[in-house]
């Protein structure tokens, strides 16, 4: 684990100076005692602003942050929280350390974004960091791509301890005897193959298999009625004419497919 | 004054509760990939569809395991995994609050038995895997004698296939050699 999860900001003459028990302290009693808006200063170390877009969005009478008193301003002078979006580019880093030293003591940091937690998709660009706790010291991880205002809300509740955090860490071991049967057991595999590729094709990867999924599971279930009575009440139910049309080019080369002409399949 | 107010009224209140009232999320949103351990064949499809590296496999030749483990501080919520586990193994739900205070929590890790070939008894592919291949051929009606055979194609690391393959070719050629001559 300790080589997936890298420093909190271990090694830089900022995490170790904020390491110290004195700071810890200050934090715990800024957190405790707070009787005013907490004050967000916002950070972007190189990120591609869909994250700030989501900071924004969560700022919106939708969502309403303000109303925990969240409030963001624009010097790092007045901040309580330090927000920090973006992979941590190297033009980026010394901005964001300078931001670090300007808020006041006790502070708290919070890494925005896939980006922000860990580099997310550019982690190994070249001048790129990977993350802010790579060179600060991180109290608060708020990972997606980017988080939603919802996510926005959850992490920043956490972070001034009104909600308790629902993420653990899972370690599986496998079981013994354990096996795996393939999926679908009544469905060749050339036909199955032949389905998911239409059905990606069609309607594109991630919605494709859920299509494909969806019409092989008609053709393992066990109902008497013909397949394409099943399919019918299905599209119907569901009226949507992109779905209609995929799942009958479905049902077409289900129908046409060698194996199937001659059985009982209609 | 009062035209306003009758506006105010009539809106009503736009903010959403959350936190304080569950948020309903839109069907289709990709949240959380939450993986099934006992389903996952440990065959790295996933990883290798992974566009930012959230997912990985890693061997230990030692022990004989390998370990899948998610970052999800690096994960991007694609669903290409989703899309490419041939087991149905790994489905993105529609969580979304995933932050934390400790960086170690966002991390799922699964142990899977590496088989050990039965040549040279070295680790080299996880044992649930080839179970699902000899599965998926059996399926597919190839029949009892030839899956034995199979089965012991599969229980070989690719090197030995290698030098027997080259082995028994050698044997050909040297049979052939007086016709040629």
């Amino acid at each position: 684990m300790s080589s997936l999860v890298r420093g909190n900001g271990a090694g830089t003459a900022v995490g170790d100076a904020a390491a110290n028990g004195h700071l810890a302290a200050l934090k715990g009693a800024l957190l405790k005692d707070i009787r005013r808006s907490v004050y967000v200063y916002r950070v972007d170390c190189g990120g591609c602003n869909g994250c700030e877009i989501e900071i924004f969005a969560a700022l919106t009478p939708l969502f309403d942050a303000e109303r925990f008193g969240i409030k963001v301003v624009a010097s790092p002078r007045h901040a309580d929280v330090l927000l920090y979006t973006g992979a941590v580019t190297r033009a980026m880093r010394l901005p964001a350390l300078r931001a670090y030293r300007a808020a006041p003591d006790p502070k708290i940091c919070v890494s925005y974004g896939a980006c922000g937690c860990s580099g997310g998709i550019f982690h190994d660009l070249y001048g790129v960091w990977g993350g802010t706790d790579m060179i600060l010291p991180i109290d608060v991880y708020i990972p997606g791509c980017p988080p939603t205002p919802a996510a926005t809300l959850y992490g920043f509740a956490m972070a001034l301890g009104l909600l308790t955090q629902k993420l653990k860490a899972t370690h599986y071991v496998q079981g013994e005897a354990e096996r795996v049967e393939p999926r679908w057991p009544r469905v060749p595999s050339p036909l199955r193959v032949t389905l998911e590729r239409e059905a990606r094709r069609m309607a594109g990867y991630w919605r494709g298999r859920q299509i494909a999924d969806q019409f092989l599971s008609f053709l393992s279930a066990d109902d008497p009625r013909p397949l394409a009575e099943q399919l019918k009440a299905y599209l119907d139910q569901q009226a949507d004419p992109r779905l209609t049309e995929i799942m009958n080019r479905l049902l077409a080369i289900y129908l046409a497919f060698p194996a199937v002409t001659g059985s009982s399949a209609s | 004054m009062l035209k306003l107010l009758r506006e105010v009224l009539k809106v009503g209140e736009a903010t959403h509760p959350y936190p304080f009232a569950p948020l309903p999320v839109a069907p289709g949103f990709r949240g959380r990939p939450q993986h099934a351990p006992e389903a996952c064949i440990a065959c790295a499809a996933c990883a290798a569809a992974c566009p930012s590296n959230a997912l990985a496999l890693t061997n230990d030749l030692v022990r004989g395991t390998r370990t899948w483990s998610l970052l999800y501080a690096r994960c991007i919520f694609c669903g290409r995994c989703e899309e490419v586990c041939p087991t149905g193994a790994i489905t993105l739900t529609q969580e979304f609050e995933l932050a934390v205070m400790n960086k170690a929590d966002l991390v799922a890790q699964a142990d899977y038995r590496l088989a050990a070939c039965r040549v040279c008894g070295r680790y080299f592919a996880p044992a649930k895997e080839i179970g699902y291949t000899l599965a998926l051929l059996q399926q597919n009606g190839l029949p009892g004698d030839q899956l034995e055979a199979r089965r012991a194609l599969l229980e070989t690391c690719p090197e030995c296939r290698r030098g027997r393959n080259a082995a028994h070719i050698a044997g050909l050629v040297e049979a052939r050699q007086p016709e040629v001559a």
